[in-house]
């Protein structure tokens, strides 16, 4: 596959990461506690490195959420810090799994585990810009929404990809 | 099905670790006793707010813009109204209990709910 294709097709997909994670700001979900979201984008990342390994993944995760940030007007805000160590984490965190535990975890599980450990880098975060470690009360209630989500984006993603066409 | 053995062990230990972490955020709510609410901005106590039946304090914090109006009532602390863009602190609503707490991001605000009372849990807290 030549180098231009590969542009191309990453770049797409930073389209479709950044339109999931603009777009799943709007959605309000029925919980008040700060950080719970769907994690659509997430499929995207999945796919990636499905297909193409970590460092293009975290390539588009990172422009996914500048873009995405850009979209939704929360540029350089604490969401904007919140989504992007996120995102980073979560990626990072999916890769390694893919790549040390894939036959014994399934593209399901990788899935879950990022979504933990996006809840995990995001709480992280919220206690230092806050200043206060009590936010880590949220982390059970996080931890027990990414599971079916997690979940969700993990099939997804391995519909997707067993759908896909072999072509380059 | 697509789960392997090792999906399913993950996603168990992290249903008995957040049903821990649940467990114990509930063993550790007191509603009984002396409570009152602090409040930090940027990290920094601002002050405290007595929660009893019966009375009624009003604190706002900021300025005409990005700001957070906070309402103790009847043993009960709220954010009643904030112009912050996610309005996650209004939303949740009536905290009355240790370690309840309500947190605004965008502003740097938490309101923590603590107890007077010396708790006989607090070497493990700590």
């Amino acid at each position: 596959m030549t180098d231009t294709r590969r542009l191309i097709i990453l770049g797409l997909f930073v389209a479709a990461a950044g339109v999931l994670h603009a777009v799943e700001a709007w959605l309000p979900l029925p919980v008040p506690v700060p950080g719970v979201k769907l994690g659509l984008a997430n499929i995207v990342s999945l796919v990636v490195i499905e297909l193409y390994g970590w460092r293009p993944a975290l390539a588009v995760a990172v422009a996914r959420v500048v873009l995405g940030s850009l979209l939704g007007g929360a540029f350089l805000g604490p969401s904007f810090a919140l989504g992007l160590t996120g995102a980073a984490a979560s990626t990072l965190a999916m890769a390694y799994a893919h790549a040390r535990w894939r036959p014994a975890l399934s593209l399901v599980g990788v899935s879950v585990l990022g979504a933990a450990v996006h809840n995990l880098a995001q709480i992280a975060v919220a206690a230092l810009l806050v200043a206060s470690a009590a936010i880590f009360w949220y982390l059970p209630y996080l931890v027990l929404f990414a599971l079916p989500t997690g979940l969700a984006t993990g099939l997804t993603a391995a519909y997707f990809l067993a759908r896909l066409p072999r072509v380059g | 099905m697509l789960l392997t053995k090792a999906d399913k062990w993950l996603i168990a230990a992290l249903l008995a670790a957040s049903a821990g972490g649940i467990g114990l955020n509930l063993a550790l709510l007191s509603p009984a006793g002396a409570q009152e609410a602090q409040i930090y901005r940027d990290g920094t106590l601002v002050q405290t707010i007595k929660l009893r039946a019966g009375y009624r304090e009003e604190l706002r914090l900021g300025g005409t813009e990005r700001y957070n109006l906070v309402v103790a009532d009847d043993g009960r602390v709220r954010i009643a109204a904030a112009d912050c863009p996610d309005q996650l602190c209004v939303r949740t609503g009536w905290v009355s209990a240790a370690p309840q707490q309500i947190v605004c991001l965008p502003y740097r605000v938490v309101i923590k709910v603590v107890s007077t009372a010396p708790p006989d849990v607090d070497d493990i807290t700590k």
